[in-house]
């Protein structure tokens, strides 16, 4: 999809829906980054007014209008530029994602485990984010939270931040499955080894943009492996982005022409990536 | 077989009492046993879409002008295994559905690990086993939703927001795959609701769900759906660390009724495991004086005892082995 077949999606509203229908707050802001990129402000503009519009009174956003709880889309809105969505929403945003944690990070279950005299897994010693507030952290949720904090990061020295992406990261790296790649979520889930999907290895190496570590390592040649291989839009998005975060997208490299792309996150990411390799860096400004 | 031999638990104790009390005092308690057809299906042929068909007509479904979703379960896509329903059987539903006079089938799933949702069914089958799979499909993660009161609050749940196309459905026919799970020791028809929850809302994993107790919760999804059906794909099932890193289970039956408990629990005897060890359905339920129990349960077709092979169980169950006398 070209930005004129995404700006051929946008609704009424300004927002953006998943493929038909009501707008969401994830394709929108995948949408409004894609166009940012490529310099259609003014479509990119109305779906920013879209996402403003639906803040939530704790300061975060919900996935979508009608749903009353803040969630991981959270940390979309806050990667777009706070001169557009205005800085005291972005501040928000900011302020929401540093607060949340996974639920097994929280004081009171912690505090309750510690009563109880279970042990800390040592897969839970740093504070990942959720999908939403009161449930347990997992990859994809950790993983651009990190992104959007990283980016904050650069602009401001803001009290947390930095701490919040270095247990995010742990995080991560306490999460990489035995043979490199990450699951959705543990690598270990009850004592049986999971398995790496091609998808949340992408946005984990994404997340992990910097580090340098053996597990980083295993898990840049999984993602050249799954790279070869992989048919899904979604999975070969985060694969590209993951490997360019670490200087390792091959040269020249083209998703095969085969490759379906029938969400408007699918084809907005797939233009954000082709932007990040040509210079315009959305996700590490 | 003996389903009455159980460890009872404090629950279907005061159940018990209860109705023993209620009978003492002159009320009569009749259930009116539900109707569960155990058909035997040894392949993913042909021969499905009429064995579906019969089925169908088996159990009266008045489908005349009424709007379909089928349900089936995807989660994941690994060569070999059988983790997924086998699209042959959805296909084989959706053209029974249709002969019925339905106005409209459709087949919605929300897979609760994998986002890219078409990319999961593609690999396993729906596009080249079922035509115009694409325009027939509807990803219940991305689905429109209405905020539902839980009338028979079993979880902590206070409400769930699901999506439009199954609450708008006129019967939801779930079609699971018949599976052993590391977490509640099976997982049938009312497991497959999970996949109704949407991923938009609760994330991937639906893990609010977990917190709040995945039987509880499974058991709160039961009674928000009244208009359903159960066509349970036991042709090849899936054993041991189910419902992803297990084995294929040659099974070669089908079980499908109206009432998912009754459903669930036959399919857990053919597995050769105690449905009352079975903490969703003793909470769907109440217990011993329900449709769990084989007594209220009308068989037809095969009987279990012809068709009933021992899954391996998975390793945190080993007290879920139905004991045969």
């Amino acid at each position: 999809m070209n930005t004129g077949a995404l700006i051929s999606k946008q609704n009424p509203d300004g927002g953006w829906p998943y493929v038909r229908g009501k707008s969401r707050t994830e394709p929108t802001a995948y949408a409004v980054m894609a166009l940012l990129a490529a310099g259609e402000d003014a479509y990119a503009d109305r779906g920013i007014r879209w996402i403003a519009s639906i803040e939530r009174p704790e300061g975060g956003w919900p996935t979508q209008v009608g749903v009353d709880q803040s969630a991981w889309v959270t940390a979309l809105v806050a990667l777009l530029p706070p001169e557009r969505l205005g800085a005291a929403a972005h501040a928000r945003a900011i302020r929401w994602l540093v607060a949340t944690v996974g639920e097994e990070s929280t004081f009171f279950y912690r505090a309750r485990q510690w009563l109880l005299g279970a042990p800390l897994p040592p897969e839970q010693r740093f504070a990942g984010w959720p999908w939403v507030p009161g449930a347990a952290a997992w990859v994809g949720p950790t993983s651009v939270a990190i992104l959007a904090l990283e980016q904050e990061a650069r602009r401001s020295s803001g009290a947390g931040i930095r701490e919040r992406i270095a247990n995010g990261r742990q995080y991560l790296l306490d999460h990489v499955c035995v043979n490199g790649g990450w699951n959705y979520g543990s690598a270990r889930p009850l004592g049986y080894e999971s398995n790496p999907y091609p998808e949340t290895t992408g946005m984990a190496l994404a997340a992990l943009r910097g580090v340098s570590s053996p597990k980083v390592d295993r898990s840049l040649n999984l993602a050249h492996q799954f790279l070869s291989q992989c048919r899904s839009a979604d999975a070969l998005n985060w694969l590209r982005l993951g490997l360019l975060a670490h200087g390792q997208l091959p040269a020249g490299f083209c998703p095969p022409s085969a490759i379906a792309y029938r969400t408007v996150p699918e084809s907005s990411l797939d233009l954000l990536v082709a932007a990040t390799a040509g210079g315009t860096a959305m996700f590490w400004a | 077989m003996n389903p009455m031999k159980h460890q009872i638990t404090r629950r279907e104790w005061l159940a018990s009492t209860a109705a023993l009390t209620a009978v003492g005092c002159g009320r009569k308690i009749r259930i009116v046993p539900s109707q569960v057809s155990i058909v035997k299906a040894p392949a993913y042929d042909q021969s499905l879409y009429d064995t579906v068909r019969r089925i169908f007509a088996e159990h009266r479904l008045d489908l005349r002008g009424r709007n379909v979703v089928l349900k089936p379960n995807l989660v994941e896509f690994e060569p070999g295994s059988a983790i997924n329903t086998n699209p042959m059987l959805v296909h084989a539903a959706l053209e029974a559905a249709r002969s019925l006079g339905a106005a409209s089938v459709r087949i919605a799933e929300g897979p609760g690990h994998r986002r890219n949702t078409y990319d999961l069914a593609d690999a396993a089958g729906y596009f080249t086993n079922v035509p115009d799979f694409e325009d027939l499909f509807v990803d219940l993660n991305l689905d429109d939703v209405t905020r539902m009161h839980i009338p028979r609050q079993v979880s902590g749940l206070k409400k769930l927001y699901l999506p439009n196309t199954v609450l708008r459905a006129d019967l939801l026919i779930s079609i699971p795959k018949m599976k052993t799970h590391h977490w509640v020791g099976a997982t049938l028809s009312m497991k497959n609701l999970f996949g109704t929850v949407p991923g938009g809302v609760y994330g991937w994993p639906k893990n609010p769900l977990h917190w709040a107790g995945i039987s509880e919760s499974i058991a709160d999804l039961h009674s928000l759906y009244p208009r359903v059906f159960a066509l349970v794909d036991g042709i090849v099932g899936m054993e041991g660390n189910g419902p992803i890193q297990g084995t294929p289970k040659a099974a070669g039956v089908l079980v499908a009724g109206r009432d998912m408990v009754a459903v669930d629990a036959t399919c857990c005897r053919l597995m050769r495991i105690d449905p009352f060890q079975i903490e969703y359905l003793r909470l769907a339920s109440g217990g011993l004086e329900s449709h769990v129990t084989e007594m209220n349960i009308r068989q037809i077709g095969e009987s279990i005892s012809d068709l009933a092979t021992p899954f391996q169980l998975p390793p945190d169950f080993p007290n879920l082995r139905m004991k045969v006398t």
